[in-house]
């Protein structure tokens, strides 16, 4: 008897071990269920896995798994998947690009964090939340203030691709416990690729299906545009550097693409001073740009960073050689204004200017200004 | 005896006092009783508990051992050369550094690849040992001192030339990033990195100090040295092993610090009132020490969240204390 009631004990404990095991499913064993649907972003996909978690994979490299609010971490997870637990309620948002994308996905109030100053930002909503405080400037991406981030208790750290350039930041800002994600979306081919990130920060803050919503929106502008002819007129996309060179977008850059939905030719397409490397832009000998882009139809000149030039006159202070150039002698040189690379989620609206130009057609311009 | 004896007080008192203010001023409050349980170990986990011990005792302990280790290959080095304004990097050792750290962000960078911060430090130590390596060989071959002095100077503007012309075809958020790292800074210094420094540094500088007997000899003349034994070749390569070694070290962890090196020594030798290496080299890291505390103090603080480089804050610092002591000099030579 005692035996028997010993095996049963025993019975009993096999199996609510087993029951145990079954509830706690490891890393191992989950197989994904779904992934998030892109159409144009190449550098990062989410995989969905059950008890919503899901797994972002950036650049084919970075892993990180968000786990909802309630939920718990599966064991048996690998070091270099990152976690990220929700409600993300306080982030550091270093990446200025991605700041428009929380933006339009109604996300901003999870920002508490920047590393550009009111001054610094074009856009209004922004720079009237950074001059109030409700984010926190905190210094430069390089170098910040970290006190003020770990007293913020930030639960994530938004990042471009700059910080690689200062890897002890990174390394700093992981140590204090905050998972830093390196966003790649200027590494996206197509325009409407970096506008789709909207979908990925929509996930994270919890605001899917307004992120869906905004970037269907977009395409449906890009679309229409589609439709509209090739106008044949070539243009280049430069500014001149303080040693003297002309930096151009490569080709196959978002910002190619870009004239090429607009129905232009981007120049250097086949430019054998354009190096097959890793960076999106390059220096080309002011030689090499005289012969490439002297007979271009359009010039635009790139404000980002050296500031908005308003006048022919200001261009050619830069370089005189430009005087020769065609676009120069027939009016036909634009310059991008300041909003033009913060405001990511106005790509499509950004396309359709640079169609105005290519047609010459009497339409406003948001992000373009003409040289007089 | 007195004068020295309140020198060293005066030192250690403000060296406590600029440690105590390092870990107790920061963007974020932290009460000094809170500041004190860190210390001890309690409580380490919550946001003040990584602000005091995961963010500001190892700056400040970087800060503080870097600091002196400068101040230390500076006296070396003007005691070696017999030039006042002679400093650490003379030797062209930041500009072998800044060779290497330009061409590992160049290469990594434009290659889609990622470096992490031991491999910058590497990088960068790498170019010192290079350059450090070069100035050995030259030193074997030479006799004059000014001599080896123009050599260190023109390996220095080789290597400029060289990073100026690896710039010249780089990114310019290469051109940026490399500019802010040859400014030299102390933000994001981790326990990994005191804990690498250390034992460097530490050995270096107890090394310098039992070189303190041979230096005294060779301050009153290399004959003199000679005649007390003193083996003038293998003093000669120890010198410059151990000052290039202990700016290598800063170099490849903070970056250039400019001034610091050169204005130190000057410094407390004025307030010792002699110039005995072995009153002088314990007296230049306690100095050095002090010194880069209190400008990494207000490179932090001063307009926070933005931060200075450090060498802007040594520069303003450090260049009036050259200014002054290369006048006073003339000063005495005239009388």
């Amino acid at each position: 008897m005692k035996r028997l009631k010993l095996a049963a004990l025993w019975l009993l404990l096999l199996l609510l071990t087993a029951c145990g095991q079954a509830s706690a499913p490891g890393w191992d064993t989950m197989e994904p269920i779904g992934h998030m649907d892109l159409s144009y972003a190449e550098q990062f996909r989410v995989d969905y896995y059950p008890e919503n978690l899901a797994l972002i994979t950036i650049g084919g490299t970075d892993e990180y798994l968000l786990v909802p609010e309630g939920g718990s971490t599966p064991e048996g997870l690998g070091q270099e998947i990152r976690v990220l637990h929700q409600p993300l309620d306080s982030i550091y948002l270093a990446s200025s690009s991605a700041m428009d994308l929380f933006l339009r996905a109604e996300a901003l109030e999870q920002v508490t964090m920047t590393s550009t100053d009111a001054a610094g930002w074009t856009i209004p909503e922004i720079a009237a939340q950074v001059e109030s405080g409700t984010i926190r400037y905190v210094g430069k991406y390089s170098a910040p203030d970290y006190e003020a981030v770990v007293s913020e208790e930030c639960k994530l750290a938004v990042e471009n691709t700059m910080i690689y350039h200062c890897p002890e930041t990174k390394e700093q800002l992981e140590a204090l416990g905050i998972p830093v994600l390196v966003e790649r979306s200027s590494y996206e081919p197509h325009p409407l690729g970096r506008v789709e990130w909207i979908k990925l920060y929509g996930l994270l803050t919890g605001h899917p299906d307004t992120a869906e919503r905004f970037f269907g929106e977009s395409e449906e502008k890009l679309l229409a545009l589609e439709d509209a002819a090739p106008t044949g007129k070539t243009a280049s996309f430069f500014y001149i550097t303080s040693s003297g060179y002309a930096n151009v977008r490569k080709p196959g850059d978002y910002i190619s693409e870009m004239i090429r939905l607009a129905g232009g030719i981007y120049l250097f397409q086949e430019d054998q001073a354009v190096e097959d490397n890793a960076l999106s832009t390059v220096n080309l000998p002011l030689e090499n740009f005289y012969a490439s882009a002297r007979e271009a139809d359009i010039l635009i000149y790139n404000s980002t960073v050296d500031g908005e030039l308003e006048t022919l006159e200001d261009l050619l202070k830069k370089s005189p050689l430009l005087g020769d150039f065609k676009a120069v002698e027939t009016g036909q040189v634009w310059c991008t204004n300041q909003n033009m690379f913060q405001q990511v989620s106005a790509t499509a609206d950004m396309i359709g200017d640079l169609h105005t130009v290519l047609t010459g057609e009497d339409q406003p311009l948001h992000f373009l200004h003409r040289l007089t | 005896m007195r004068r020295t004896v309140a020198a060293f007080g005066v030192l250690a008192l403000v060296l406590a006092l600029l440690l105590v203010l390092n870990l107790n001023m920061g963007s974020v409050s932290v009460p000094p009783g809170r500041v004190l349980e860190i210390l001890m170990g309690h409580g380490r986990s919550d946001t003040a508990g990584k602000i005091v011990f995961t963010i500001r005792l190892p700056r400040l302990i970087a800060a503080a051992v870097l600091g002196g280790a400068l101040a230390v290959a500076g006296f070396l080095l003007q005691t070696f050369f017999a030039n006042p304004i002679a400093g650490p990097f003379v030797l062209g050792i930041s500009s072998g550094s800044k060779l290497t750290v330009a061409l590992s962000m160049i290469w990594c960078l434009s290659a889609g690849r990622t470096m992490s911060s031991a491999g910058m430090i590497l990088s960068a130590f790498l170019g010192a040992a290079t350059a450090m390596g070069l100035i050995l060989l030259i030193s074997g071959r030479v006799r004059k001192m000014s001599v080896l002095v123009i050599c260190g100077v023109m390996i220095g503007y080789i290597c400029s030339a060289v990073t100026d012309f690896a710039v010249t075809f780089a990114d310019d958020a290469n051109i940026v990033n490399l500019h802010n790292w040859s400014r030299g800074s102390f933000s994001g210094m981790s326990w990994s990195s005191v804990r690498a420094m250390l034992p460097v540094a530490g050995i270096a500088l107890i090394l310098s100090f039992l070189l303190s007997k041979p230096m005294s000899a060779y301050q009153m003349g290399e004959q003199y040295a000679r005649n007390l034994g003193v083996d003038l070749r293998k003093f000669r390569v120890a010198l410059i092993l151990l000052s290039s070694v202990l700016s290598a070290c800063v170099t490849a962890f903070a970056g250039p610090i400019s001034f610091l090196g050169v204005a130190a020594p000057h410094l407390m030798k004025r307030l010792l009132g002699t110039a005995k290496p072995i009153l002088m080299i314990p007296a230049c890291f306690l100095g050095g020490a002090g010194f880069c505390l209190l400008c990494d103090l207000l490179a932090r603080t001063l307009f926070a969240p933005t931060e200075l480089s450090i060498s802007t804050v040594t520069a303003v610092f450090g260049a009036p204390i050259v200014i002054c002591m290369m006048v006073a000099r003339g000063r005495e030579r005239v009388a």
